[in-house]
Formats: structure tokens, sequence, C-alpha cells
């Protein structure tokens, strides 16, 4: 059983996270430098966007123009260290993430006054200008920052000449074209299926022409099973060889891998279909996987071979699958091909032990790897898993269940029809549209579409699946309106993508309109109809059904955990609830926290980085949810009054109790007698029946209970520091009771004990004088003056009968055994049944201002203000609660009584060295004692008033954040021409040509405004290329005779 | 009533699979719905759907199949097939003792939260590996579902019934084929008395040679009353038929937002 505690510790992104995910770049933790120490684990720890090693980030506003280059953008540029990245205004146009390790120079223009511009030139040999168009001190802010960022990466850029042959696309354009042209007429029958591919050498090199050069051993590049197997679809019907050819033009202007700059002719190829023999590698630099890849190049090896032989419960699910993944493709019939796939799944599941192994990530990764090499998948599936679909394949799979109720209320919003019909017949769109999202269409539909999608995810990011999804839907709306079940929903989709690949309009006269195909149509229909569905779209309708969806996982996995359990004692259905919401709640509280480790031998050995909650994977490789002690003090604390301290304080306002944990050697004992098969951790299970044998135990049971609980050796005996041990436990439950009763107790019990024991030990006592007279004599002085004689204390002394005696012999014992101990255990909280709903952030101004009382530290701090006032008044008070009154219906005048009376246990604990916890525990209610008094804590009415104006300046902030937020804009549905069916080409154009028609046909569906920069400002741009540098700069590679190093940096 | 309608009226039965992931399902179903097998079959992505007619001696049943994914993490989307489920097929895998306790789970969960008169089918798939003959002895071979004689079911019940006795199903070759049996984690008996103890009906059936398939889902079609009020002809009515079965069936994680609101109705 695991629980999903993740939920309870979500956080929504910041702004900087949000920044780094829209430019696919990783968290610094996730790119060391390559010469770092190699780390297995997943980064995770400080989600604090400010880690960027030690290096500042910042934005400003820029122009961008390319040496070479008609157009200017204006738009927003970002240093995000280790990469530089700019996004033009219009959010599409222009857009690019340079790492700073492909910059080999950075120059400052010498240009007109007033214009700040930077001249880098790339890797790749670009030159790219940008123009600063900030007011002057930032921009020199920004370059100074930049310098030292680049600095940084000096030691990066040496491992970039070494990783580069793993790119095709530097393969592509330094073979010699020639070899690209020679051409086999025979060769254009070949590939013509899957797996058709002859195997003989003349084969692949025929379709290596029609891919683009390469293939059988040629080039160095990362290659996927393609390579080997033969890649989906007919090369020619899918113009492979004219798509390589504008590919390559345009590596040749806009860069390449690293440096490739988007421009608007990218989106259009990007749409048409990315060529196979370059998809791999623009799926890796699309998504920013690639940096990762980069950054970690020795963790894909060390992970398979520090886990070679280990299995564990995903390892047994991956295999189950394995020969379940696109079988129908050649490879995977293949051992070559399934131990690809087995590696990455297997490497991934031991990177990510939480997440583990999920039906569906077999399908993807056995596509990705028919374009891709192991280590480019398995970083690709990183960022799949982390960013672009994040939480899909967890074990609770929230982020599956979220996406589809999104996608259900953009359905609501953009097809209502077919979202009210499907209401009244009671069909859930989740039933057709669940596999789409988690198996990326790649089940759905045949795999050269598919794949296609797979290109749009990669390149736009998730929102690509909400939009095709809404344009089936559109596309198939009639149809759907006359669905009356389930099942006809689902044959209605099954046929719809079985005939995806066929004619849109069939029976069109015009050959133009009938070459349109069904995929074609539904590209336009979810680009151009459905564009209004964008990022903060998805964003904001996540945020606002998040709490909901966690709520119903919660209890769902309530219900299951509750189920599932074998034993459930005497409780009932509503008791082990309740233990369950302490249990799950003892694990998300900040100080509990399942099991971290533990004794599984496979369980894979956790990073110390993790802040989340992990959970435990047991002998048999099942992950499951255990607390530790730390966990159990949480949860005890809960339900057991005596093991807590609660602290009343009484201001001028309001009255409030505090709960602090309670630190005693009893809480571990439980937790050892409860933990049955030492594992050093206990289930759920082990919980409720250990419970159950204390909160339904009657008098005797009790008795030998707790007798048991101090008998070490279980051999029947107390020993005589086990008899004094015991008294400690009675007295640390009793420590908090008004008047001296209890303490009287315990004493007469310790004498009785000492005399009965005495009478009746199975060894003679040599020196009886650890027996105290008189009832005066305090707890301590016995222990203390039984540790001072060694030899018979360990020695078996005190049978059950005989403690049973002394306990019977005492009424207010016996009331303990027979009652008062049981009821110190109360299962009658009532947790929050929606927790999430409960606590999400209102919206709103009221909202924003709730926000901030709700977190815990404005708590605190209210709190603090409130008991300063209460001081200044006069009025501030505290008490301890009492653990067994607590039982009782509690009289408000016995309570108040309380704060005056002074612990009778403090002075003998007070001298108890070896008892941290309660003399700790007495410390505190002297502390709170004399706070009281008022003088350290109590503030001056001056004091008070400067909290309250911060306080106020965090609810301004609050409300300026409401008012920030972006507008949902789906009202502004674009106008649809229906132009799509006159833009294909005409029938006997070459190739080339009909790709171009494709292109043009998605130019149009884009509007033709490519929101470059006209006239003026156009012009100072252009100025700018022929402009000088000033002297001085970065230069990465320290040319000779150009000044570089410190000296010049600081012209920058 | 539906007697009085002539045999070529159809009732329709929305049947859903469970059980661990691997143990067959999908290729139980795919033997019933186009009596195939295939070696290697996708593993099932949310659950998919499929529909085969079954001829009993007075009327026919429509089978409607939801067939689940497998794994644990998909569970919580499991009620979302079998709320209204009329029966529920149950697998496990005999070559593997952890599915049976996966089973044991599903049907728990099934009597606790689904429709409460549901028809639920204990089956132990993969006899093919256990022994040859067993398997071929109780039923033909590759039998097409609808025009399945109705006494075959029966046959095989009592088969279960003599056998109780020892592990290995009481025919005359078991004991040469020790090899291929001991593969066998789950013996018949186990199973068979835990099905008796939670009133399930119970088949040991194979997807790869069909033994007992057809059995299978002819006898769950028995069991299933002659009209269900749950499904009345389509069209008409369809939220009252839907919100009466809806009554003690498992929200689970609903992923429709209009159920929100119905569920707090009716529960
Ligand atoms: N020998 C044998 N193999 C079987 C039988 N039924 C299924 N299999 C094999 O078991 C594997 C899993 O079968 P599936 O039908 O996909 O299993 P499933 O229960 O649908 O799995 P999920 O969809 O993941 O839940 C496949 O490789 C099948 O070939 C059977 O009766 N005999
Ligand atoms: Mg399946």
């Amino acid at each position: 059983m695991s629980l999903p505690m993740h939920l309870r510790n979500y956080k929504e992104k910041s702004k900087d996270e949000q920044t780094r995910d829209f430019f696919n770049v990783p968290v610094w933790d996730a790119v060391p430098s390559p010469n770092e120490e190699p780390v297995t684990t997943k980064p995770r720890g400080v989600k604090d966007g400010s880690s960027s090693g030690g290096l500042q980030g910042m934005d400003i506003n820029a122009v961008l123009s390319v040496e070479g280059k008609e157009e200017v953008y204006a738009g927003r540029l970002s240093l995000l260290p280790p990469f530089l990245c700019f996004i033009s205004l219009d959010r599409r146009s222009c857009r690019c993430t340079l790492p700073l390790y492909t910059i080999r120079r950075v120059e400052r223009l010498n240009s007109r006054a007033g214009v700040f511009a930077l001249s880098l030139a790339t890797w790749h040999g670009m030159r790219i200008i940008l123009q600063l168009t900030s007011l002057l001190p930032t921009a020199e802010h920004f370059s100074i920052l930049l310098r030292d960022a680049l600095k940084s990466q000096l030691t990066s850029m040496k491992s970039l000449k070494p990783f580069l042959p793993s790119l095709y696309s530097e393969y592509l354009l330094t073979t010699s074209s020639s070899s690209a042209q020679q051409q086999n007429p025979d060769h254009l029958l070949l590939g013509t299926e899957l797996g058709e591919k002859s195997g003989t050498a003349a084969g692949n090199d025929g379709e290596g022409d029609l891919r683009g050069p390469g293939g059988d051993g040629k080039g160095s590049y990362q290659r996927g099973l393609g390579e080997t197997f033969g890649f989906p679809g007919d090369a020619r019907k899918m113009r492979e060889r004219s798509k390589m050819k504008l590919w390559k033009e345009y590596f040749m202007i806009h860069g390449r891998n690293f440096t490739l700059l988007r421009y608007p002719p990218f989106q259009r190829l990007l749409q048409v279909g990315l060529p196979s023999r370059l998809r791999g590698e623009l799926w890796e630099v699309m998504s920013g996987s690639i940096y990762l890849r980069f950054a970690n190049p020795q963790t894909y090896s060390l992970l398979l071979s520090n886990n070679k032989g280990k299995s564990s419960q995903s390892t047994d699910e991956i295999e189950k699958d394995l020969n379940r993944s696109l079988p129908e493709y050649k490879a995977y019939q293949t051992e070559e091909g399934l131990a690809r796939l087995r590696r990455v799944l297997v490497a991934y599941s031991f990177r990510n032990p939480e997440l583990g192994y999920c039906q569906a990530l077999n399908i993807v990764v056995a596509g990705l790897l028919i374009y891709m090499s192991e280590d480019q998948a398995f970083w690709l599936l990183e960022v799949l898993c982390d960013r672009i679909l994040p939480g899909y394949y967890s074990p609770s799979m929230e982020g599956t269940l979220l996406d589809q109720r999104v996608f259900e209320a953009l359905v609501q919003r953009c097809l209502p029809m077919i979202k009210d019909h499907f209401a009244s017949v009671d069909v859930q769109l989740s039933v057709a549209s669940l596999p789409w999202f988690l198996s990326l269409y790649i089940n759905s539909m045949p795999l050269i579409f598919a794949f296609r999608i797979v290109d749009c995810v990669l390149a736009m990011g998730v929102k690509v699946l909400f939009q095709i999804g809404l344009a089936v839907l559109k596309i198939n709306g009639e149809a759907l309106l006359e669905v009356t079940d389930d099942g006809m929903f689902i044959s209605l989709m099954r046929d719809y993508f079985s005939t995806i690949g066929d004619s849109a309009h069939p029976n069109h006269p015009d050959p133009r309109v009938r070459a349109i195909t069904n995929f074609q149509e539904l590209l336009v229909v979810a680009f151009r109809e459905f564009n209004i569905i964008t990022d903060d779209t998805i964003q904001a309708e996540r945020r606002r059904l998040r709490a909901i969806i966690s709520d119903e996982i919660e209890k769902f996995s309530k219900r299951a955990a509750v189920r599932n359990l074998k034993k459930v004692g005497s409780f009932d259905k509503d008791e082990i609830g309740s233990i369950y919401d302490y249990y799950f709640t003892a694990v998300c509280s900040p100080d509990g926290g399942p099991a971290n480790g533990g004794s599984g031998s496979s369980s894979p050995k956790f990073g110390d980085q993790f802040d989340q909650p992990r959970l435990q994977v047991d002998a048999q490789g099942r992950v499951e949810t255990r607390i530790d002690l730390k966990t159990f003090r949480v949860f005890l604390s809960e339900i057991a009054t005596w093991a807590r301290e609660e602290t009343v304080t009484t201001n001028a306002f309001i009255q409030r109790t505090e709960r602090r944990l309670a630190d005693h050697e009893l809480i571990d004992r439980l937790f050892y007698s409860w933990d049955t098969q030492a594992q050093g951790t206990l289930s759920l299970q082990d919980v409720v029946i250990g419970l159950d044998r204390v909160m339904h135990a009657g008098l005797m049971e009790s008795i030998e209970w707790f007798f048991n609980l101090h008998d070490k050796d279980k051999d029947g005996f107390l020993t005589k520091d086990e008899v004094i041990q015991l008294s400690e436990s009675l007295l640390f439950v009793f420590r908090n009771e008004p008047g001296d009763i209890y303490l009287a107790a315990v004493s007469k019990f310790i004498l009785n004990a000492y005399e009965f024991g005495d009478a009746n030990s199975p060894h003679p006592i040599s020196s009886p004088d650890g027996v105290p007279r008189g009832d005066q004599e305090s707890a301590s002085h016995v222990r203390e003056r039984s540790d001072s004689t060694s030899g018979p204390h360990n020695l078996p002394y005190l049978n059950l009968a005989t403690f049973r005696m002394v306990v019977l012999a005492d009424e207010l014992l016996e009331g303990f055994f027979g009652h008062d101990l049981a009821a110190s255990f109360q299962l009658d909280k009532t947790v929050d049944e929606d927790y999430h709903q409960a606590h999400q952030k209102p919206e709103g101004i009221l909202g924003g201002l709730m926000n901030l009382v709700v977190t815990n530290e404005n708590k605190s701090r209210l709190n603090r203000l409130a008991d300063g006032f209460g001081a200044a008044l006069g009025k501030h008070a505290e008490w301890r609660k009492p653990s067994l009154a607590k039982t009782l219906p509690s009289s408000s005048s016995q309570l108040s009584e309380l704060g005056t009376r002074e612990s009778l246990l403090t002075p003998a604990q007070q001298e108890q060295r070896r008892n941290r916890s309660v003399s700790a525990a007495s410390q505190a209610s002297a502390r709170s004692t004399s706070s009281s008094v008022g003088t350290p804590e109590s503030r001056s009415l001056a004091d008070v008033e400067a909290k309250y104006r911060e306080e106020q300046d965090l609810v301004r902030q609050a409300q300026e954040a409401v008012m920030h937020r972006p507008n949902f804009a789906i009202d502004a549905i674009g106008d649809s021409d229906g132009e799509e069916e006159e833009e294909e080409g005409e029938g006997g154009r070459g190739a080339d040509d009909a790709v171009m028609d494709e292109v043009e046909a998605f130019l149009k569906a884009h509007g033709d405004d490519d929101g470059g920069l006209k006239g003026e400002q156009k012009k100072q741009a252009e100025d700018l290329l022929k402009a000088e540098p000033m002297g001085g700069g970065v230069s990465a590679n320290n040319k000779p005779g150009r000044p570089s190093g410190e000296g010049g940096l600081i012209d920058l | 009533m539906s007697n009085e309608d002539g045999p070529v009226k159809a009732t329709q039965v929305k049947l859903v699979l469970l059980g661990e992931a691997a143990v067959g399902k999908s290729s139980l179903v795919m033997r019933f719905c186009s009596n195939d097998f295939n070696e290697n079959t996708s593993p099932t992505i949310g659950a998919a759907f499929l529909t085969q007619k079954c001829r009993l001696e007075n009327r026919i049943v429509k089978f409607e199949i939801w067939d689940t994914a497998g794994q644990e993490r998909f569970h919580s989307l499991a009620p979302m097939y079998y709320r209204n489920a009329a029966a529920a097929v149950v697998v496990y895998d005999i070559t593997k003792a952890s599915s049976l306790e996966k089973a044991k789970a599903w049907v728990k969960e099934l009597q606790r939260q689904a429709n409460p008169n549901i028809v639920i089918a204990l089956v132990g798939n993969k006899l093919d590996l256990v022994s040859d003959e067993s398997g071929a002895s109780v039923a033909p071979k590759s039998k097409p579902a609808a025009e399945e004689p109705a006494n075959e079911a029966e046959e095989s019940e009592t088969d279960a019934e003599d056998d109780a006795t020892p592990p290995p199903p009481a025919t005359t070759a078991a004991a040469g084929d020790d090899s291929s049996d001991s593969l066998r984690q789950v013996s018949k008996e186990e199973a068979d008395e835990y099905a008796k103890e939670a009133k399930l009906l119970f088949f040991e059936a194979s997807a790869k040679t069909g033994a007992n398939v057809s059995e299978l889902f002819t006898e769950i079609a028995k069991n299933i009353p002659d009209e269900t009020p749950t499904k009345p002809a389509a069209a008409q009515g369809q939220a009252g038929r839907r919100n009466g079965a809806r009554q003690g069936a498992d929200s689970g994680v609903d992923l429709g937002e209009r159920q929100q609101g119905k569920k707090g109705g009716c529960c």
C-alpha cells in the first residue's frame, strides 16, 4: 500500500520555474558541469528557483537579429544560467535556448548613442545581434551577469566538441552533398512499409538516399532501432528526401542542435512531420533533454552497471510488458530491440524509484527507441515524466487524472454540445481519451501519424495533446451526438483513427482536395481552431481542478487501504478510517514522513537530497508506505493524550492550544513492540493491530501488556532496572496530572514492587539497599540509588503475577489500567474530508488576504502578535493540559485552576539527566511560567505596530498577485474561414513542392504575420550588423590578439 | 417478459474484466470475441472495449466487455469501468500465486463497491501451461462462442468438483507431465474453495487453447436475470436507469466533472 502523500506536498511552480520550463531549461541541479562527480539519483531537493550555482539570472527587453537574415524580432531575453533564452513578443515567431557553453564570443557593439547591443558568436559560426532595449544601467547589469555566467561555462565548452558527433545534424552538414545525391531508381521501391526493407547493403543504401545520408555504420551519430530495422512508413510517400533537404537548408542559416533558433519556417517544417533520421535529435533538442544528456554523460551507463542483476517490482512489471510493446514493429520481435527497451525502462525505474514503471511507458519508450539511442531516449523519458507530462505515470497517476478532468472542462467550454450530449447519455470522455494522453496517441493511431503528434508535443508542450483531442471530437462531432453509450463512443473513435490516413474528401472532384488526408485535416483543426488553448489555459485549469482530484485520490486510496487490511481487530469501519487519517496525516506532516530505505535488500538506495517523502520497497519489491519512529511519534501524539504536550495560552483576545510532540522511551517501546517483524518501521496494519491490543484490553490484559512492554528479554520477569523504567513510564504518562496523587501512587508502587519482588525473587538479593523509605522519597532518588549498585539489577526480579498484585493494590493504578490507559487513546477527531479543497488557495482579493493568514508561518506570526498585545495588557497566561483529565469531560474551572498550579513532578524529574524528554518537558513548563511574567516576550506597542505594518504589506502583495492572474480567453475563438481545402498543392508537381504546399497550408493556417519588426527598428538592427565591436568582450576560445580575460570583460 | 418479445431480442450485459497485469484478460476477451490468440498483445492502457453475443436456449445475451488495465496504479480508474456492470470476470494466472491474492482483493472490492447484484466469475487462466490435456478434455478447442450449446458449462463445473482431491486435475495423463505441472502455483482446490466461500462462479481456462472460455461466458450469461432492469431498450430513461444502477457503486477517482454533482445526490 502506498499513500499519495506527495499530493500534499505539491507546490505550484514559481515564476522562475515556469520560465525555465517554457524554455526547456533544466533546473540547475540537473546540469552539473561534465567534469563533476556523476550522480545517478535524481536531483530534487531545494525547489528554489534561485538555486543556480550562485549565478544570478535576469530578464531584459531585447531585439534579436541574425547575420544574413532579414527578420528582426523584439522580445524578451532571459539569462537562466547556464542558458540564454529569447522569445519574441508574440511568443511564437522566434525563440531560442542557447546554452552558454555554445557561445564562443560576446562583444559589445560600438553603436549609436543610447543603444546597447551585444554580438554573440555561436559555436556553429552564427552571429546573433542582441540589442538590449532597457535603460542603460539595466542593460549594463545584464551584461555583467551574462559575463559571469559565461565564465562559469568555460569548462563545459571543452566537452562540447567530443559530444557533437553524437548528433545527426553534425553528420548531415559535414558530409559532402554528392553522397546524398547518388540515387538509384530501384531504391524507390524499397522501404515501402514497416519492416519490408530488404537486409542487403544495397537496400540500406537506397533507403539512406531517400531518408538522407547516413545509415549502415556511416557516421558516428547516435541512432535508433530504425536505422537497423527500418523506419515506419514509406520514405518516398513521406517525402523524406525533400524534408531532409529543407532541414539542411534551415540548419545552415538558423543554427543546429544546441544553437538552433526557432524561426517561423521551423514551425512549418515541424508540422509536416520530421524526417526519420533527424527525428531523434530534434526531439531531444526541442524538449531540452539534450542538455541533460550533455551534462550527465555517464549517468545512464552507471545506472545500468550499479543496478545490474537487481530486481524489484518495477523490473518484474517491465519484464511482463517487454513483449507487449509495439510488437508489430520488427525490432521488438528481436532480442536486440527488447534488450534496449528493457535497459531504458529499468535504468529509469532505478533513477526514479518513486515512479518506477507505469504501463504505457513501455509503449512510449518503444516509440522513442525507433528514432533515438538508449541514452537519448532515457533523458527524453526523464523530461517527459518530469516536465512535459508531470504526474502522468506516478503511482497515483494524479497528472493523468487531472489532465483528463482539464480535458473535460475544455470540451465543455469549446464543444458544449458534445459535452452536454455526453452528460445526458452518461458517457465519460476519458474512457476514450485517457489512452490518448497516456501513450501520446502512439497506441491510438497508426505509428507514422502518432509520431507526428509526438513531434508537436515535444516542440510545443502538452497543450498539443489537448488541441488534438478537441479536434478529434470536433471533426467527429455529428456522429458523437448520436452516441448513446461508452461502447459506441469507443468504437467510433477506433474507426476514425483507423481511417486517419484516408482522404478527408474522397468524393471531391478536385484531386487536390481529394489528396487531403483525415490526418492533415486533424492538424489544421487542432492548430487553427484550438490555438486558443495555450499553456496558460492548461495551467489555469489545472490549478482550478487539482484540489478536487487530489481529494478524490486520497479518498480512493483510503478506501482501498482500509479494505485491504487483513485484520481490523474490534475496530469498526469509522475507527479504522480515522486511524488511517491519523497515520496519513503523520506521514504528511513536516515532522513525519514515511520511512526511508529500510530492510528491503532490493530497495534502491535513496539519495539524501530528497526532500520528498519516500516509499519503502519491501522484500518482494513492492512499494509500501511505512512509518519510522520519528513519524510514529507524530502519529501517537495525535492519538494518545500523553504523547503530546498541550499548552493552553490565553491572551487578551483568544485562547488557543498549542501542541508539541512529547518524547519518552515509552513511545519508543510501543513502536518496537508493534514492529513485530523487526523491520524498524510500522505499516498501517501493524499500527491497527497494536492499537487494537491496547485500546480494547480489559484490566488484566492491560496490566500484562504494560508488563510485557517493559520486559525486554521476554523471560516473564522484569529486572530491577525494568521496574524503574516501568515506573518512569507511568510518571511520564502522569506528568501533567494535577495534584500529587499520581506521584504518590507511583512511589507506593515502587515500594511495593521492591518489597514483593524481594520476597518472591528467584534470585537471592544480596543488598536490598535500593528500597527507599517513606512516601516523600521521589522516584528519581530511587532510580539513582538502584543505578549505583549494578549487579543484581539486571537479573530477573519481578514476575507478572507479582506485578499484577502490586498494581491492584492501588486503586488509582487499577483505574489507570482498567480504564484510563485505554481511554487515553482517542480516535474521535474529525479530519478534513476534503483536505485539498479546504486548503486550496481561495481566489479573489479576500482570498489573497486569507491565504496570508492560512499559511502556518503567518498563523504563528499572528499568534505572536496577539501574545504581544496580551502581554502588554497583562493578560497573557499559559498552562499545560493534563493527559488523563483530557479523557474526562473537562470542566473549565478545573482547567483554569491548573494554570497556577505547579507541576509536582518537576523537581524530581529535573535531576534525571538520563531522561531528556521529561526534563525537556519540565523545562518547557518552566519557560512557560516565565513567559507569562512577560519580560522577554512582551513587546512595546511600537513593535506591535511595526509587525502589523509588515502584515499589511504582505496582504497588499497578495492582492496584486491576484489582480495579475491571466484571463482565460476562450471566448476569443478565431475566425474560421474554411480555406484549408484549397491549400494543397497541384497534382503533377515535384515532391519538394508538395512538401512546401503542406508547409504553406500551415503558414496560412497560422496567419502570415511572423511578428517581425518593420521599418525604423528593423533598419536600426541592420545597422548593428555592420557595427564594430567596442573592443574588449568575452572570448571563450581565447583567440590570440584579441583582448580577453578579466580586463576586457569589464567593458562589456 | 422479454420472452414474449421473441428470442431475437438481445439482453445487453455490461461485463468488466479485472485482475493483475499480464494474467491474460485481454487474451481471454480476444479468444471469446474473435476466437483468436496472440502471444504479443499490448498491455491495456486504461481499458479496451469489445462486444460479443452469446446465444442461450431461450435468448441472446449481448456482452459489452470492458477489459481493464491490470497494473496497480491503474486501480483508481477501475470504478469508472465497473460502475453499472452486471457481470465481472476476475482473472488470475494459475502459474502465479500472487495473482490470486490480487484477484481476491478485486472480489472484495466488487462486493463492497459495485452493483450489488453483480455476477462475479473467478477465472484461473493459462491452464495450457500446467497440463496439455486437462484443457482439451474439458472443452473442445476453439469453439465459436456464439453457437454455444448450453450443457458444456455444467459439465466443466461437475468436473471441478470431482477433481477436488489430488492437486493436479484427475486426468489420466497428468502424472506423466510433471515438468509442466510444476508451473502450477495455485491449486484448483484452493481457488475453488475460495470461490464457493465468496459465492463466485469458477473456471480454470486457457485463452491460448480456448479451453473453457466460451463455457465461462455462457455460464455468466445464464446467471444474468432474464430481464435486467438496468438495461431497458436504449435511448429512453437512461438517466433513471443509470442512477438506479449506481446506487452502492464506488465513485473511485471520478473523471467526469458532472458525476461529482450526481454522486452527491444519490450516495
Ligand atoms: N500460455 C498462455 N499464455 C497466455 C494465456 N493468456 C494470455 N497469455 C499470455 O500472457 C501475456 C499477457 O496477456 P494479456 O492478455 O495481454 O494480459 P492482460 O491481463 O490483458 O494484461 P494487462 O492488459 O497488462 O492487464 C501475453 O503474452 C499472452 O500471450 C494463456 O491462456 N496461456
Ligand atoms: Mg490487457
